[in-house]
């Protein structure tokens, strides 16, 4: 058990007997009251999403979950397929738990995957990433309106609207979150 | 460092003060710092330390808002006062709507009850509102009873559930843990508030949420015929931006108040180890006759500019806002 208040994103929850992972958590002091946290939780089996709000002292029951190495393998359209580096046990979690990740994950990299029971929760991604970019429409000439930007598509398929300087094959660092680009990546 | 935002802050800041001289508003400066609180059991303080060769040193507490300051001018001075001042609230998470410190903007109007506060604060938002703020955070105003939210989202009668009994009943039949532990009316009626009206309050234009129950005890006035409090809070984007309180003139009242509230804080302080701070009840004693009928409105600036700027957290706005301080530090 712990406490509502120390729940953070990323915590593992017990609730209604499944487990939940916590996607966002915002705290809340209705006008005058004590303060409580909202939650929005997601199930990794099934892609439910919950919303629950506790009282930051209301006790929540979490659940011990362990990181392990996976290799990510590649996707066959409904499963991601991954490996464990440390036994090199196969194991599939469903994409429709972790929208776009198809577009994140490199295939051969390697990610930390949260287990509970053998359950496989939470594919943890950075929230920064570089991509290379492997299609870039050429920027037209004479166009240098500041603030001008177009699309670009990395190597993983992911669209990302950039500034017109950037070239085919430049790498770019991504935030993963808002799939916003961040900077031109030189080295 | 966001330049544009700060141009914003300028901007509305300047707007504000145009509109609120104009509308015959004294505009007063206070103290951040004080020697006494109005006891607010649910808002942790924040305590310094005055430090003196020649006079006993002592603990000083930062405000967690004017009122306490601005009330006794109104008693002085009998007019419509306000004032835009850094407040501070202690144990305040940090997130996309809050931060320890904060601006407020605070204003009195003498004459005008919570109803009348509606309309002045509707004016407010219409003339100084930036450019290009969308169209769902601009007046006129939605307006809807706590009662009347809580029949259309909670499907139960507020009327009828006065007594703690019944509204745990309501509590579980929305399918609530309520712990069994003795816990307070409040405290439930938030629980089903927060899980069941509050994320389904109609974000088309902005609400005016009004008549609070009187089991939420503040210094806003009772209706005489209701177990209702004149109080509203104003929610835009879903998100709480302002409160109004047809405000308490009544000394013995607000005594009454002081004595309980700080009862309740000092004992659940004395278990949390929090901050308590030193409350002086003779501020009920600007509460005499002459006391003009007043309207107050505390309106949260830095929130007004994230929704009326496009900004996603209030984080992108505050200039060395507490997140980049912590984060720097650790």
């Amino acid at each position: 058990m712990i406490k509502a208040g120390q729940i953070d994103k990323g915590t593992a929850l017990l609730v209604k007997g499944q487990p939940f992972i916590v996607v966002e958590r915002e705290f809340v002091n209705p006008g005058k009251g004590s303060a409580f946290v909202r939650v929005r939780l997601k199930s990794p089996a099934t892609g439910q999403m919950l919303r629950e709000t506790y009282k930051t002292q209301d006790n929540v029951e979490d659940i011990t979950v362990d990181d392990r190495d996976c290799q990510y393998l590649y996707n066959d359209g409904d499963n991601f397929h991954f490996m464990l580096t440390e036994t090199f046990e196969q194991i599939e979690i469903p994409m429709s738990s972790f929208e776009d990740y198809q577009f994140i994950m490199k295939e051969g990299e390697t990610f930390r995957v949260t287990f509970w029971e053998h359950q496989p929760l939470d594919i943890q991604i950075p929230t920064k990433v570089i991509f290379e970019v492997a299609e870039a429409e050429e920027a037209i000439k004479g166009d240098t309106v500041t603030g001008a930007t177009k699309n670009v598509t990395t190597d993983t398929g992911l669209v990302v609207r950039v500034p017109i300087f950037i070239k085919q094959g430049e790498r770019i660092l991504v935030n993963t979150e808002t799939k916003e680009y961040i900077e031109r990546v030189n080295k | 460092m966001n330049i544009k935002a700060i141009e914003q802050r300028s901007e509305l800041l300047r707007a504000m003060r145009n509109w609120f001289a104009q509308e015959g508003y004294l505009e007063v400066s206070t103290p951040i710092i004080s020697t006494n609180l109005i006891p607010e059991p649910t808002i942790a303080n924040f305590a310094t330390h005055y430090i003196s060769e020649f006079y006993a040193s002592r603990e000083l507490y930062l405000i967690p808002s004017p009122e306490i300051h601005m009330k006794p001018i109104i008693a002085a001075t009998k007019r419509s006062i306000y004032q835009i001042i850094p407040c501070f609230r202690n144990r305040e998470q940090i997130g996309s709507y809050h931060n320890p410190e904060f601006s407020m903007l605070e204003y009195y109007t003498v004459g005008a009850d919570d109803t009348d506060s509606i309309a002045i604060t509707e004016e407010l938002i219409a003339k100084t509102a930036l450019e290009n703020t969308p169209e769902h955070l601009l007046p006129p105003f939605r307006k809807m009873s706590v009662a009347e939210a809580c029949h259309r989202y909670g499907e139960f009668d507020l009327d009828k559930t006065q007594s703690i009994a019944a509204l745990r009943r309501e509590a579980k039949r929305l399918g609530l843990d309520v712990p069994a532990a003795a816990e307070s009316w409040e405290s439930v009626f938030n629980r089903i508030f927060l899980n069941f009206v509050e994320p389904n309050l109609p974000q088309e234009k902005p609400l005016i949420l009004y008549d609070y129950p009187q089991q939420i005890v503040c210094l806003a006035k009772k209706h005489r015929d209701r177990p209702y409090r004149q109080r509203w809070e104003l929610y835009a984007g879903g998100i709480e931006l302002a409160n109004c309180y047809n405000e308490e003139r009544d000394k013995n009242i607000v005594k009454n108040y002081y004595r309980d509230q700080y009862a309740i804080l000092v004992t659940e302080r004395a278990q949390t180890g929090e901050v308590i701070p030193d409350v002086d009840l003779s501020f009920a004693d600007i509460f005499d006759e002459e006391f003009p009928q007043c309207s107050g409105v505390a309106l949260g600036i830095d929130r007004l500019l994230m929704l009326q700027g496009g900004y996603k957290t209030i984080g992108d706005l505050i200039l060395f806002n507490f997140s980049a301080i912590i984060a720097d530090g650790m």
